[in-house]
């Protein structure tokens, strides 16, 4: 017998099992098979407890980096951006909707001056093409049911993590803010959509022009 | 087949540029008394009013689906003949057969054209015509 097979336990328990099999002695053999079992199930506990106690010393390394700042900080930054397209879309979708309507007001307001069939009839034509720029807005319906859906995942990716990172051990609200760089702001970091990147931005042009002449430009 | 242009339409959508747009839509094809919900929710108890000749619902609302509204619609003794549209991004084999059995008279993929519009309302209301002739 070979020093690995003599120290695993579930191997010794197999023997001794086939052994009472074969002189027909049921209640050891009973008693062997549940011995067995309970080998498996064992194992299976010491299995998910060294799972636990990776995860929990892998987090540990991760202190700070990575994983815990992008939980906190980018996942919600992901989320706010993205509704912000929706609402820029939905936006921009309204007043395309609520000029076309103006315009097909305008329209039967001349049609009912009795125009000339000429223009009657390039009327009508606009008409149309009114029609279609008001269809085509319908755009936004879909692109917004495919935001929503995003947005969902994204958020119960964040839920997911945040239970993650607190069931080993970490204090979520501890986990600091995210340090602005100057090498980020330098590169240009775009519209800013989301509350955290509205700090310290300005509003409007009229803000804009503002400080500049407080500057003297 | 002459259509009842001055029909009650309930238009339901949760988006509305997408109410906007059908109510237009409606509007080109010569009807003109609308009124809008932005969800089954608040669909039902204005359809329970009977005020309603036609509805036309999206399927994915937060609240109340279109489908569900569907079913109470079919489902009350008063309103179940009321004729009802689906416009919607779902199209699912599965889900237009689920749509089907419960009890829709028409369904419409978005995107779509005034045109496919025009005919499936032409479709629905010469059922209903046929209906109440038979």
């Amino acid at each position: 017998m070979t020093q690995a097979s003599q120290n695993n336990p579930q191997l010794v328990l197999a023997k001794d099992l086939v052994k009472a099999l074969e002189s027909g002695d049921q209640a050891t053999a009973r008693v062997l098979t549940q011995q067995l079992a309970a080998q498996d199930d064992k194992s299976m506990y010491e299995e998910v407890s060294s799972l636990t106690r990776d995860l929990h010393q892998t987090l540990d390394e991760l202190d700070h980096l990575p994983l815990l700042m992008q939980t906190k900080h980018d996942i919600p930054d992901a989320a706010e951006r993205l509704q912000y397209v929706l609402d820029t879309v939905e936006e921009a979708s309204n007043k395309t909707l609520t000029s076309a309507e103006n315009s097909l007001a305008l329209i039967e307001q001349i049609m009912g001056q009795n125009p000339s069939s000429d223009i009657a009839v390039a009327l009508q034509k606009l008409q149309d093409e009114l029609n279609n720029i008001m269809l085509a807005q319908s755009f936004q319906d879909l692109t917004g049911q495919v935001l929503n859906r995003v947005i969902l995942i994204i958020s119960s990716l964040e839920q997911s993590l945040i239970a993650l990172i607190q069931d080993a051990g970490h204090d979520y609200n501890a986990i600091p803010d995210k340090p602005k760089s100057e090498q980020e702001l330098e590169k240009g970091i775009g519209p800013n959509v989301t509350r955290e990147s509205k700090k310290d931005a300005l509003a409007s042009q009229d803000d804009v022009d503002d400080l500049l002449s407080d500057l003297g430009i | 087949m002459q259509i009842n242009r001055d029909m009650n339409i309930l238009v339901v959508d949760d988006f509305s540029t997408m109410r906007r747009i059908v109510k237009n839509l409606l509007k080109e094809l010569g009807f003109s008394k609308f009124d809008e919900a932005d969800d089954g929710a608040t669909a039902w108890p204005m359809i329970q009013s009977g005020k309603y000749d036609f509805i036309v619902s999206d399927w994915n609302m937060p609240e109340m689906t279109g489908i569900e509204l569907l079913r109470r619609v079919r489902a009350d003794a008063q309103l179940k003949d009321t004729p009802f549209l689906l416009i919607t991004a779902e199209a699912k084999r599965s889900q237009i057969l689920e749509a089907a059995q419960a009890g829709v008279d028409g369904y419409i993929v978005k995107p779509f054209t005034a045109a496919t519009l025009n005919e499936k309302i032409q479709k629905i209301f010469e059922r209903v015509a046929q209906r109440q002739q038979a």
